[in-house]
């Protein structure tokens, strides 16, 4: 029988990691489907996660973060999955996080957010990020008036709905955080959060340290702004 | 303007225009993207014979002298011409992203084997 829940993984260079996660998840959540987006890497990741049993959508050259996890998403919305699950490759989310966003899908939610913010002991990251999600989560809720406390999360659950904006060509691909929730506030989507733990990233390449701090501020707030103020076609593809 | 300054000018934009042309019959630029080029060319020709009509421009705008006028307009000739490559470039990366999910979709559909695929 086909499973209802597909878990996207995003990877790049994560060849190492791989394995290890693969296999929680597997033990955690033995019914779902695995894709695995490999994002131009070139240290075999296409090859581990292969061999470690995933379907594995290797990306010609890297996209980056966003456009992985969309090409994992047109995926799972082709092939009819009720819920989709991102989920970093990296090992910084807890597979025993899945089942309660799933089933907040199941029970009619179209997104949910997994937040390290409501759950006690998770990893929160240094000062400096914690006060850009702090704003960044202001803005959100300016804009939307919903109360997020981690818009930057990378583990969510996308309904059909969400899939299906989530897809669209024009959709936010550097990272879909906050301006995703604004576009997914304006396509009437319900969007919920849940607590989530985050372990601390052992990952060489995290996303959002030094400079590029200073250029994800940036780029974020004129995100949120084309969000925010965009043409209601935008919302349809 | 003097004859002399005349005839060099003519003669650079006469051999730009003739660039522009072979380029095209060569379909090394596409016609669609080689108007701007030709009209580009004629406007050159056309500012060389008739100086009297970037002296009026001058006078219209408020400017001093016509060299400013011709610079002014160059430069923001170019500045549009870069936005216009910016906006040309933006359509072109999200093509190529999407191309590129869709050969990995494709790939993967092609080298799942059968009965692991799941059914809609």
């Amino acid at each position: 029988m086909r499973s209802r829940v597909l878990l996207v993984l995003p990877a790049w260079n994560e060849a190492g990691n791989l394995r290890g996660v693969v296999a929680e998840l597997r033990a955690e959540r033995p019914g779902d489907d695995i894709v695995l987006v490999d994002d131009g890497s070139l240290d075999g990741t296409t090859t581990a996660a292969l061999s470690a049993g995933c379907v594995v959508l290797t990306l010609p050259f890297h996209l980056g973060y966003g456009a992985a996890v969309q090409a994992g998403v047109k995926y799972g919305h082709r092939n009819g999955y009720e819920i989709v699950v991102t989920f970093d490759a990296d090992g910084q989310h807890d597979p025993a996080d899945v089942a309660p966003l799933a089933a907040c899908i199941a029970e009619g939610a179209d997104l949910a957010l997994g937040s390290r913010f409501l759950s006690k002991g998770s990893y929160r990251g240094g000062i400096v990020r914690q006060a850009g999600r702090r704003v960044f989560s202001w803005l959100t809720y300016v804009l939307t008036g919903l109360r997020i406390s981690d818009p930057t999360s990378g583990l969510k659950a996308l309904g059909v709905r969400a899939q299906t904006l989530f897809a669209l060509a024009g959709f936010p691909d550097r990272f879909p955080d906050a301006d995703a929730l604004v576009l997914a506030r304006r396509a009437r989507l319900t969007v919920v959060e849940r607590p989530a733990r985050m372990r601390p990233s052992h990952n060489a390449h995290s996303m959002h340290g030094g400079y590029r701090a200073v250029a994800y501020t940036f780029n974020m707030c004129l995100s949120l702004l084309v969000a925010a103020a965009g043409r209601e076609t935008d919302l349809r593809g | 303007m003097p004859i002399r300054q005349k005839v060099f000018f003519l003669s650079v934009a006469v051999v730009l225009l003739l660039v522009i042309v072979e380029l095209i019959r060569r379909r090394r630029l596409r016609v669609e993207y080689s108007w701007l080029w030709i009209a580009s060319g004629v406007t050159i020709i056309v500012l060389i014979l008739r100086y009297d009509l970037l002296v009026w421009l001058t006078a219209t705008t408020g400017a001093v002298i016509p060299t400013s006028t011709l610079f002014f307009l160059s430069i923001l000739y170019l500045a549009l011409l870069s936005l216009n490559y910016s906006v040309r470039l933006s359509d072109l990366t999200r093509q190529v992203k999407v191309l590129a999910q869709e050969v990995a979709l494709l790939r993967a559909e092609r080298e799942t084997p059968p009965d692991t695929r799941p059914r809609p």
